[in-house]
This record gives C-alpha cells, sequence and structure tokens, in this order.
C-alpha cells in the first residue's frame, strides 16, 4: 500500500473540490481522485471542436456561495464574472417574442405590450422571490437535523432559522409553507396571466425534474434555482470568463495551494473497508491507497453499491438507497455556429446575451414533460439555450458561436430503443425546432455534440444521467436526502462521508453540500 | 322575528349536522338550514328510478369518526354499517386481481401476479397501519398555529411534537415521505405487479386533480387509510340504506337533541352587526337571528358569497380566492335488470358484493389523468364500482341491482363544449369501458344517472363539484386548511365559524371538521 492520506475525496466536480479545499486548508493532508481526465465534473468547460468551448454542464455561477467564495479566498484566483444584460428572450410559434432583462424597467415594457397587469405586478413578483429567497438560503446553509435523535446541539443552529421565519412576519411565514409545495402552474397563475410569460418563468422550476408544471412542489424548484440572486428573475445570470470551469479550476487551486493533491484518470474500484470502517481505496488498476477518511462526491447509488458494495449493506439501507429516484430527463445539445443565427423578435443582439427559452406556455411545458413518464422522449421538447461566445469571445472563434441547448425531457430508460440509435435523432429533432424560431441555424451548424442522459452517465459517472445525482422532489430534500436518517453526510460506514449533490441541499452549482460536508468531517 | 337561536348552521351536509348536533348536546338553540329538500348534502340516497335507491354521490364509508358514532348515538338513531370486505381488479387478458380480509387469499392472488409482490404485502399493510395509526391522531385535534404562538398553540405544537417523536424512526421517516411523494412512487416501493401498484395508487387520487404519478397523491392515498369502522383500521363499509343512511341517523339524532332542521330554505347572506355575525337572511328576504352561524360550505362561498367582502382582511379574501377547488370526480349510478356478468370471474360471487376496480396499470390511471388536466374526461376512466344492492337488498327491486360507478376523470373546467352537452358522452365513455368488463351490462341496463362535477355543484353547493371542499394538497393541509391563519374553526367575524370539509382535517366522511367546529364553538362560551 503505498503512502498515507489523511482524507480521500472521490471525485474531483465542484463539491469534491470544495470538500478538498475545506480539509486541506483546515490542514488535512488530502487527495482527491478523478475518473475523467479533466476535474469539474457537471462545473467543466471543454472544447470538443477545436476553437470551440462549451461547458457541458451546468453555466450559471449565481448560486455558487459566496461564503464559500471568501472563506476560500477564491477572490485571490483570476475570475472573472459576468452579467448578461438580458435575463431571457422567448420567442413564440406566433413570430412574437418576450425578453426579460436584468433592468426591471425594460423587462416591464415588454411585458406591458402582452398584458399591463402582469407588467404591474412584475416588480412585486420579485420582491416577493427574493424574500422567499432569503427564507429558503438560511435552509440550505445548514446541516438538516437528524429527527430520530434531535439533540439540543443539532437543533441549535435551527433556532436562528425559526427567529428568522417568526421576525419575517407571520404572514411571510405562512406564505413561504403555503407556497413551496404548490404546483409552479398554480403558483405563477396567482401572479400573471400571459400564458407567455408563464411558460418562460416556469423553466427553471423544471431543472432537472421529471414532472412538469402542474405537479407539486415544482415552486420550491424555481425559488432554488434563485438562490444566488432573483436578479432579472430568470435563473442569475451570472457567468464565468472562460466557462463555468474555470470555477472548478480556481477551486483546484487553493485547493493544491493548501497542500491538495488531485489525480486526474484515477478510477476508484472499491471502498476498502475494515469490518464497517472505510480505510482507503483501490483503483481499478489496482493500487490502493490508505487514508484516514474516505469522502465521495458521487451519487449515493453510485457510492453505495459500487464503492461500499451491496453485499456490505443491511436490508433496509439498501432498499432506502436503492429507492432512492434519479431517471435523468436532460440531454444537451452543442452547436459550433459559423454566425449568430437570427432569432426572431430580436433587434438588439443583447436579447440574446442571456437565456433562450422555447416554452410558449405552462400547457407546452407540461405536454413535453408527460412524455417522459412513458418513456419516451418529448416530441416537443422545452428548450433552454446560452450563446456564451457573445459576451465572452473566447469561447469561440472570431465572428463565430458556441452554443448550448439543454433539452428536456428526455428520459434516461427509453422504452423503446436505445440511446444510441436515439442520440442524433434528439440532436436532428432539437435542430428542426430550434429553426422554427430561428430560421437559418440550420444552415450555420458547423459541428454538433449530442449529450444524452445514457452519455451523463457514462462519460461523467451519474447514475441515469442525473444531473443533480437524485430528483429534487420535495420527498428527496432535506433530512430526506439522500435517505431520511442520513442526512447530516455520515453513513453507516464509520470515516465514510458522502459530500456530493446527492446530499443537502442538493444539486446546482452552490457548493453547499461539499462545504457542509467537509464541517461534519471536521467535526468527526 | 320571533325567532332567536344560539347558532344557525348553514348547510345540512353530514358536517353540519355532525356540528349542530354537537351544540344541541351541550344545551345550545340550534337552527340547520340546507337548500335542497333532503339533508346529506354529498352524503345522500335518493330514488331517482322508481324502487332503485342511488347513493347518489359518496358511496362508501369509513373515516366517520367513531367518537362520534358514540357521543351522537348514532347506532340507535339507524345507523348501520355493512362490510364491505373485497376489492377486485379485473383485466382484459381475463386474469384479475382479488384482495379481501383473508390475507393469505389475497397473497394467493397477488402471487399470480409477482411472488416478490405477495411477501411485500404484509410488510406494506403493516407500514400503512403504523402509518394510519400515527396520523389519525391528528384528525382529532386543532391545529396549532405556528406563527402566533399562545400558550395554547404551543401546548399543541409540543404534544404534536412528543406524539410525532412517539414514533419509531422508520414510521417518522415515512411519515415525512408519504407527505410530499406521489402515491405511484409510494406503492413502487413495495410493488411491481401493474394491477396491484395501480388499485393501490387509486386510492391516492381519488377527489383529486392529480395523477398518481403527481407528487402530494401519497398523503391522499393515507388519508383513505386512516379510517375506522368500530374500532377497526381500514376497514370500509356500506351503511344500510346508502350514504344518506348516515345523514339520516345524524340529522334523527340531531333532532332527538332539539335540533331544528328546515330544508329548502337557501341563505342569502349572513347578518353582521356591528362587526358580528347577528343571523341570516334567506333568499326570500326572511331574517332569523342567531348568536352564531356556522358555515359548513366551502371558502369561496363562506367567505366571497355570504357575507359583505369589505368586512373581511385582504389576506382571507385572497386567500379565498386561491383556494384550490378544481372538480374532478363524476358519478355514474345504474339501475340494471340483473346482476351483470364479469367476464374474468363470471358467477354471483361474494366478490360483487365488494368493490370492483377498473386500474388495470400505472399507465392506465396516469393517461386518464393527461387527458383531464388539459380539459377533457377521461376516454378511459378509472372507475371504482360497488354494487349497493349486493350489500343491502332493499336498494333495489327483488332481483334486480343498482350499480355505483365513481369516475375520474372528469374536471369540471372543460377545455371546449359544457357538460350540458357532454353528459352524456361520459356516460356513454364510462358505460363502453365497463362493457369490456361486464360484456352483457348494456343489455341489462334499466335506467343511467350521470352526475357530473357540474350537477354536483349545482345540486350541494360544492364549488366546481370537488368532493373534498378543496384539494388536500399540502399547500391546503392542517394550518393552512381552509386559509393560512384560519385553520382554528374562526374567522375575523365574531360569531362566524367555518365547520365544513374545507377545514381541518379535509374531505371524506369524517364528520371531524364539524366535531372539531363544534368544540371550538363551545370553547369560545357562546
Amino acid at each position: 500500500m503505498s503512502e498515507s492520506y489523511d482524507v480521500i475525496v472521490i471525485g474531483a466536480g465542484l463539491n469534491g473540490l470544495v470538500t478538498a479545499a475545506y480539509l486541506a486548508k483546515a490542514g488535512r493532508r488530502v487527495l482527491v481522485l478523478e475518473s475523467r481526465p479533466i476535474i469539474g465534473g457537471l462545473a467543466a468547460t471543454e472544447e470538443p471542436f477545436p476553437g470551440f468551448k462549451f461547458n457541458t454542464g451546468a453555466h450559471d455561477s449565481g448560486m455558487f456561495s459566496q461564503q464559500i467564495f471568501q472563506d476560500l479566498g477564491l477572490s485571490g484566483q483570476e475570475l472573472t464574472f459576468y452579467e448578461s444584460p438580458a435575463a431571457v428572450h422567448s420567442p413564440q410559434p406566433d413570430g412574437a417574442s418576450i425578453t426579460l432583462w436584468r433592468d426591471i424597467e425594460k423587462s416591464q415594457a415588454a411585458i406591458e405590450k402582452r398584458s399591463p397587469r402582469d407588467a404591474s405586478r412584475f416588480p412585486e413578483y420579485l420582491a416577493q422571490m427574493e424574500r422567499v429567497r432569503r427564507l429558503v438560503y438560511q435552509v440550505i446553509e445548514r446541516s438538516p437535523p437528524i429527527f430520530s435523535d434531535v439533540t439540543f446541539s443539532q437543533l441549535w443552529p435551527w433556532a436562528s432559522v425559526g427567529w428568522q421565519l417568526r421576525r419575517s412576519g407571520k404572514k411571510e411565514m405562512m406564505e413561504t409553507l403555503r407556497v413551496l409545495p404548490l404546483p409552479v402552474r398554480d403558483f405563477l397563475d396567482e401572479w400573471f396571466e400571459d400564458e407567455a410569460l408563464k411558460g418562460l418563468l416556469a423553466v427553471p422550476a423544471l431543472t432537472g425534474g421529471m414532472p412538469g408544471p402542474y405537479a407539486a412542489g415544482t415552486t420550491f424548484m424555481l425559488h432554488y434555482q434563485h438562490l444566488g440572486k432573483v436578479g432579472g428573475g430568470y435563473r442569475t445570470g451570472r457567468f464565468l470568463a472562460g466557462g463555468i470551469g474555470q470555477l472548478s479550476e480556481a477551486l483546484a487551486q487553493v485547493a493544491r495551494e493548501a497542500g491538495a493533491e488531485i489525480r486526474t484518470a484515477a478510477v476508484v474500484d472499491h471502498i476498502l473497508l475494515d469490518g464497517d470502517r472505510a480505510r482507503g481505496v483501490a483503483l481499478v488498476e489496482g493500487e490502493a491507497i490508505a487514508s484516514q477518511v474516505v469522502a465521495s462526491s458521487l451519487d449515493p447509488r453510485t457510492s453505495f453499491f459500487r464503492l461500499i458494495g451491496g453485499a456490505n449493506l443491511m436490508p433496509h439501507f439498501m432498499r432506502e438507497v436503492r429507492n432512492i429516484r434519479y431517471q435523468g430527463t436532460t440531454a444537451r445539445v452543442n452547436l459550433a455556429l459559423s454566425d449568430l443565427p437570427s432569432f426572431v423578435g430580436v433587434s438588439d443582439a443583447n436579447q440574446l446575451s442571456g437565456y433562450i427559452v422555447y416554452a410558449p406556455s405552462l400547457e407546452y411545458l407540461e405536454r413535453a414533460a408527460d412524455a417522459v413518464k412513458y418513456g419516451r422522449i418529448s416530441e416537443r421538447p422545452v428548450l433552454e439555450a446560452i450563446i456564451p461566445s457573445l459576451l465572452d469571445p473566447s469561447l469561440a472563434p472570431e465572428r463565430q458561436h458556441a452554443m448550448s441547448i439543454t433539452v428536456q425531457y428526455a428520459p434516461y430508460e427509453l422504452e423503446q430503443g436505445d440511446w444510441q440509435e436515439e442520440r442524433e435523432r434528439l440532436g436532428d429533432q432539437v435542430v428542426s425546432l430550434l429553426s422554427e424560431i430561428a430560421p437559418d441555424l440550420p444552415q450555420l451548424i458547423l459541428n454538433r455534440q449530442v449529450i444524452t442522459p445514457a452519455d451523463y452517465e457514462h462519460n461523467f459517472g451519474l447514475t441515469e444521467g442525473h444531473i443533480f445525482h437524485g430528483q429534487m422532489h420535495l420527498d428527496q430534500l432535506f433530512f430526506m436526502r439522500p435517505i431520511t436518517g442520513w442526512a447530516n453526510y455520515g453513513t453507516p460506514f464509520e470515516n465514510f462521508f458522502l459530500c456530493g449533490s446527492g446530499t443537502h441541499p442538493g444539486g446546482g452549482l452552490t457548493g453547499m453540500p461539499g462545504y457542509l460536508a467537509s464541517r461534519e468531517i471536521l467535526k468527526a | 322575528m320571533a325567532n332567536k337561536y344560539d347558532v344557525i348552521v348553514i348547510g345540512g351536509g353530514h358536517n353540519g349536522l355532525v356540528t349542530a348536533a354537537y351544540l344541541a348536546r351541550a344545551g345550545k338553540r340550534v337552527l340547520v338550514l340546507e337548500q335542497r329538500y333532503l339533508v346529506g348534502g354529498a352524503t345522500v340516497t335518493e330514488e331517482i328510478y322508481p324502487g332503485f335507491n342511488y347513493t347518489v354521490m359518496s358511496y362508501v364509508v369509513s373515516l366517520l369518526r367513531p367518537e362520534i358514532i358514540r357521543d351522537l348515538k348514532l347506532a340507535q338513531h339507524g345507523l348501520v354499517i355493512l362490510p364491505l370486505e373485497s376489492t377486485l381488479t379485473p383485466l382484459l387478458d381475463g386474469r384479475y386481481l382479488y384482495r379481501d380480509g383473508d390475507h393469505f387469499r389475497s397473497m394467493d392472488s397477488i402471487a399470480q401476479f409477482s411472488a416478490r409482490d405477495a411477501e411485500a404485502y404484509d410488510e406494506y399493510g403493516r407500514t400503512m397501519y403504523f402509518m394510519a395509526k400515527a396520523v389519525k391522531y391528528i384528525l382529532g385535534i386543532i391545529p396549532p398555529d405556528p406563527a402566533r404562538l399562545q400558550p395554547r398553540d404551543l401546548t399543541g405544537l409540543l404534544s404534536l411534537a412528543r406524539h410525532t417523536l412517539g414514533l419509531s424512526d422508520r414510521d417518522l421517516h415515512m411519515l415525512a415521505k408519504l407527505m410530499t411523494m406521489s402515491a405511484a412512487d409510494f406503492v413502487e416501493r413495495w410493488f411491481e405487479a401493474e394491477p396491484l401498484k395501480a388499485t393501490l395508487s387509486a386510492s391516492g387520487i381519488i377527489g383529486t386533480y392529480m395523477g398518481p404519478r403527481s407528487p402530494g397523491t401519497a398523503y391522499v392515498l393515507l388519508h383513505h387509510y386512516m379510517g375506522e369502522i368500530d374500532g377497526q383500521f381500514r376497514a370500509w363499509g356500506f351503511a344500510k340504506g346508502g350514504t344518506g343512511g348516515i345523514a339520516n341517523a345524524i340529522a334523527r339524532s340531531a333532532l332527538s337533541l332539539g335540533v331544528e332542521i328546515r330544508t329548502e330554505a337557501r341563505v342569502a347572506e349572513v347578518i353582521v352587526k356591528k362587526g358580528r355575525a347577528a343571523g341570516v337572511a334567506l333568499e326570500d328576504g326572511e331574517e332569523i337571528l342567531a348568536d352564531v352561524v356556522a358555515s359548513s360550505l366551502d371558502p369561496k362561498r363562506t367567505f366571497l358569497q355570504l357575507v359583505d367582502p369589505v368586512l373581511l382582511p385582504d389576506e382571507l379574501l385572497q386567500a379565498a380566492e386561491r383556494f384550490n377547488i378544481r372538480g374532478s370526480s363524476a358519478k355514474v349510478n345504474l339501475a340494471l335488470d340483473a346482476l351483470p356478468e364479469l367476464a374474468c370471474k363470471p358467477g354471483n360471487g361474494r366478490h360483487m358484493a365488494g368493490a370492483i376496480s377498473i386500474s388495470p396499470s400505472l399507465d392506465y390511471m396516469e393517461e386518464a389523468y393527461d387527458d383531464a388536466k388539459y380539459g377533457d374526461f377521461s376516454r378511459r376512466p378509472y372507475i371504482d364500482i360497488i354494487f349497493p344492492s349486493m350489500i343491502d337488498p332493499g336498494m333495489a327491486p327483488p332481483g334486480k341491482h343498482v350499480m355505483s360507478c365513481f369516475v375520474q376523470y372528469a374536471p369540471y373546467q372543460l377545455r371546449e363544449g359544457t357538460w350540458e352537452e357532454k353528459r352524456e358522452a361520459l356516460g356513454d365513455a364510462v358505460v363502453d369501458t365497463l362493457a369490456e368488463y361486464f360484456p352483457n351490462i348494456k343489455d341489462l341496463m334499466l335506467h343511467r344517472q350521470v352526475v357530473t362535477p357540474l350537477d354536483i355543484e349545482e345540486m350541494t353547493g360544492l364549488t366546481q363539484g370537488n368532493i373534498f371542499q378543496g384539494e388536500l394538497t399540502l399547500s391546503q393541509l392542517f394550518f393552512l386548511r381552509p386559509a393560512p391563519g384560519y385553520a382554528q374553526y374562526r374567522t375575523p367575524i365574531r360569531g362566524y365559524y367555518v365547520c365544513g370539509s374545507a377545514s381541518h382535517p379535509g374531505g371524506g366522511i369524517t364528520g371531524a371538521p364539524g366535531r372539531l367546529a363544534a368544540l371550538e364553538i363551545l370553547r369560545d362560551g357562546i
């Protein structure tokens, strides 16, 4: 057995790197093992075609915790953030379109044309989102209590949340409790009347999910996607020059400076156990590495079934882990374009600087989601595109563009056929749908990359290709994430911890699972 | 105006009657005003076709609180609940799933579909038993107000916490899951056989405008498991004389306690004087005075129609407007010349005295919902069938039968057309579906009654025909029901109370809202 570490972190995605950086800064000897040749996981920027760089997973950096940013001294790294002037542009099937901006008055003017009533309510909507966001943030920045053994020290951090809730006023508290479990359709219906506006606002609420906007709990997800900042009302629109991969590189740099080692192309085969106690890992090529603690940022199913091994799990625990629902529904199409496509309703290229969605109504979104229940790809999927090269020319050759399209719903498990056959068909379908709102787009395509849920599983190690390491329904959140009774990052195996998106508060580039896990590891 | 009452109860549905009876039992002078010619609301039996008694809307009972049966001496007033022992799920391939009180027989039937499921059935039953036991407690308490820490609320919260923490870890975890997940996901934790999964999760969609895969339906499933008859958990029964037999027994009990009941008395508005309820005005202009008025109607009517909106705070008006009360259920009642023949299990066996559930697979149920969520009735609906005349022969002439079909989904708001135009088309869709399973049913039909959500609304005054007076979703349960901050049966108008299914703990023939409201009214010392 080779040299020994204090902590081995499996996976160099954003959460693995955050965990490693905190532990290294606390003086632990840390080794990070990443199976891919590059670090970052779903926070990576890759170059599948020469000169064109794409974020293969997340785009937005606005959810990343400011506290972590400060704690780790990331401001000392060379990171350039920029915010897009447009929040979102939503072309409609009838040739109309609606653009929301960071500048609320500009958004109001755009909404006004469709519904004066909606325009007048929009600022209050944003203010309300901001109030709920602050309350939700309180919840995500703490380890969930384990209700079965409630101790004072466990509940103490929550006293301030209770206090905050109370101080926010009875009305606010009741309103928060009422709206979070609502279907996002009901929530938006309470505010607005224009179908186009409601359709585009609902898109973030469906990220990574299986249910459509008529399903309970999607309002929680809407607020979760605005955790960093409510901004213009559509995600945070805060990006990194050079792509999201820069954030991972900066985290890795911080970790290395604090003494951590990071090894890529190092595939962990299993965790070495001494009874119920982790004592290191074995790599696929046979090398065994010893450590005091092992922290896995992989999803719970991979962590327990592949790394620990089903034979080592107690039946009840095994069943709970097996019952975590994944079912990835998200695919990605990356296009290398010879020029900027002409989208309908665009008079100012800035309209395309944020997200571009095809989501003309709530009913459109719901119908798209229907397919996935029966293992089919949506005939007309929900598209959320982004052309970051517009504001960041480093991502594509001069005058050319890199466009990345998130496609929902594309179920991991297909009722008929397999993804090997369906991959390019999905690509064609997306391009054809896009050509309805950007007629010249097909002629501009130089190259195309399609990442299916099966690819996310195979290439990124995500169970069933689920980008959040497990669906973020209400029943898989908070003290039920990853499973009830084990929500505080520990496991039934001594010295073995989870630190990925499969733990509280879940997926998205918050860094919080990694941060909270590192605190629990330091306590242990 | 000679008459003055202590309490006027608006609405003679089962909850209104329970409130009235409890108040009279405490010595109050109580008047119940019912708009129809008979009491019961959605709990009625009517002879729509000569000689055939239809359970027009609700048709089975399980959730009626035992303390109400006891306190109001309902057995002495004619309440007899006959057991409804089995559920049969027929399939078109000739197979069927049969479950009844004989656990081993049920497991044998399940094993024909999946040996693994048969093994898991025991544990599922045990889990649900403990879950229901745990949550049943909640049916019996006044929801505490988490935002207003009055000493009483605090003790309420504490006792709730103590009760909750008294559960084992696993129970507690399962409970949290049940509150938030979908019925399909929940049953899929145990089972793989489609007819079993679909039939179990059907309990999670009854009365909702959600599909078995919609998060939140697992709670509705549990809600239906909370019933008990004579202290026996999970038993469903059929009241002698139909569900109208329940309303009549409560009415008789109320009358014996001195309650006055006036039918065909439609309340136009609640009279409020100096910020206090002072009585009601009927549509014909008559005014009746009382110190307290309790409305068993839904919040849309209680807050938006019966009182002048200027008397209520904006937040309550807004909550009432937002209150989710989508109607999604219909009823088809048939008079039959003889008992129809079930293709997969012919004969007049005891299975025909149980429930028959048209729920062959989860996809079937979900597709039924997919039709409905865009505003059409399900082309192939979920149907829950009983033959009341097989359980209580008095329901139909000798040798003949009545058939009660509960149907989902039939959305109140149709995308195209009106229910006036679509009523018989819905009836045809239901009968066509039935005919796939009962091939001779069309030949036996003497009469058909189709009760659409619009009909339910017009008959009973349930807005949109929602049978639970508002969906049982997390946003509308417990301290959020009927409106955040108004879960304790009081309203901002002194002397004006709510006592219907729109208040905690919600719909079903429980009587619990009626009883809890009466207790709160008495606590205020009117």
